[in-house]
């Protein structure tokens, strides 16, 4: 079994998601700076939305024809076009939890930015060694 | 940071990467990734998200994405919105009692004439784009998180071309977002139990979140009316899903818009200790 183009090509873009989640991980955890942490985070969750809708893509049913999306588009649908559909249709899972995810995500990360913004404006510093420091 | 740190950090984010790679070599993701084939719960999505031979077991609905966001796993997608609703009073409760000055200041004129009436001919198409994203959700990518998310695009635009003050004065304030917002909540609550109001008044049994006829639960909402798909519940979901998202976002994005002075007075208080 010999490796093609395809699989090392994908086999890479899995890799460099794995280290994206390394440095967003690296952001979060151990820069001082608030705003860095939220930006951070927002890396590892778009990486982790990316890698979900990866493993939910399909390889392309023959080498000249793309999958297509999750949609019907002939209605009714008839047997030979259900055939043809489930052939080449990608996974809708993962793209239904991605979807409600990211537009969670930005409601999390904007009351993420609104604390990071009413600390800022009480203490003058987003640095979470200063802030643990701070009495009362 | 001291150097031992530094490698201490280093090697774990290498680790880190090395454990993901094994479980990813060993096949925690199936042995190849992107498959060639889709698992056998994505056959069964795309199977029956539109088969008008097996009613029971089908959303009806073209769209396998939105058929699974508000038909399959609907109760999913409820939470999912209280997470949303959570984050958004969050945010709200950290911004209590922050409002606007009274008087406008005289610099809050927002941009040039030649900008601000391409904006308000911009602001009309974002609104007409998101109500088709939101409308047809069940018919073509897109549903109401992403029709919501776009209309609120078109605040966030008025309130940087325009003004905070402009907003407020045409009446897009927080109070009149946070009822809008609680209606489409409403109207997403009442509409996971039309069906099974609908049931009990006529004798029936039912399902909380239902869609279509089940085993037992023989009452569904059309599919089609008049020839035109509709999909039963998801329409409703997706049209009360888009007022609450953007309504909501339009709260936040009229919040961060509040004058710095004005939310610094709130946060450090008067003399009052407050």
């Amino acid at each position: 079994m010999g490796i093609n183009i395809d699989t090392y090509l994908f086999n890479l873009l899995i890799m460099t998601l794995f280290a994206n989640l390394a440095i967003s991980l690296y952001g979060v955890l151990a820069r001082p700076s608030l705003i860095k942490k939220v930006i951070a985070l927002t890396i590892l969750s778009d990486t982790a939305n990316t890698f979900a809708i990866v493993v939910g893509y399909r390889m392309w049913p023959t080498p000249t024809s793309p999958p297509v999306p999750p949609v019907i588009t002939r209605i009714p649908p008839s047997r030979e076009y259900m055939d043809w559909f489930t052939a080449r249709a990608v996974d809708p899972l993962p793209q239904a939890l991605v979807l409600t995810a990211i537009v969670i995500g930005l409601a999390v990360t904007l009351f993420l930015v609104f604390l990071t913004l009413q600390i800022y404006r009480l203490y003058r510093t987003t640095d979470v060694r200063r802030i643990a420091k701070l009495k009362g | 940071m001291k150097a031992w740190e530094r490698i201490v950090i280093g090697a774990s984010m290498v680790i880190f990467v090395a454990l993901l790679a094994l479980v990813y070599t060993l096949g925690a993701l199936g042995y190849r990734v992107p498959p060639s084939t889709p698992r056998d719960l994505a056959m069964v999505y795309l199977t029956m998200t539109f088969n008008p031979s097996n009613p029971l077991f089908s959303a009806m609905a073209p769209e396998a994405v939105t058929a699974i966001v508000w038909d399959y796993r609907g109760l999913d997608t409820l939470f999912e919105t209280a997470v949303f609703f959570l984050a958004i009073i969050a945010s709200v409760a950290l911004m209590r009692g922050v409002s606007l000055p009274e008087k406008p200041p005289s610099s809050a004129e927002g941009m040039s004439l030649i900008v601000k009436t391409v904006t308000k001919l911009t602001i009309g198409m974002i609104l007409a784009v998101a109500a088709s994203i939101a409308f047809h959700g069940h018919l073509t990518p897109g549903g109401g998180f992403q029709g919501g998310a776009t209309a609120a695009v078109a605040p966030l635009v008025a309130l940087v071309v325009f003004s905070v003050y402009f907003l407020e004065r045409s009446g897009v304030t927080k109070n009149r977002m946070l009822g809008l917002r609680s209606a489409g909540l409403l109207g997403i609550g009442l509409t996971a139990f039309l069906v099974l109001i609908g049931s009990l008044l006529s004798g029936g049994t039912a399902f909380v979140f239902q869609n279509q006829p089940k085993p037992a639960a023989p009452i569904g909402l059309p599919w089609r009316i008049d020839g035109a798909l509709t999909g039963g519940t998801l329409f409703l979901f997706n049209v009360f899903e888009a007022l609450a998202v953007s309504a909501g976002f339009t709260i936040v994005f009229l919040l961060l818009a509040v004058p710095e002075e004005e939310a610094i007075k709130v946060v450090r208080g008067g003399e009052d200790g407050h």
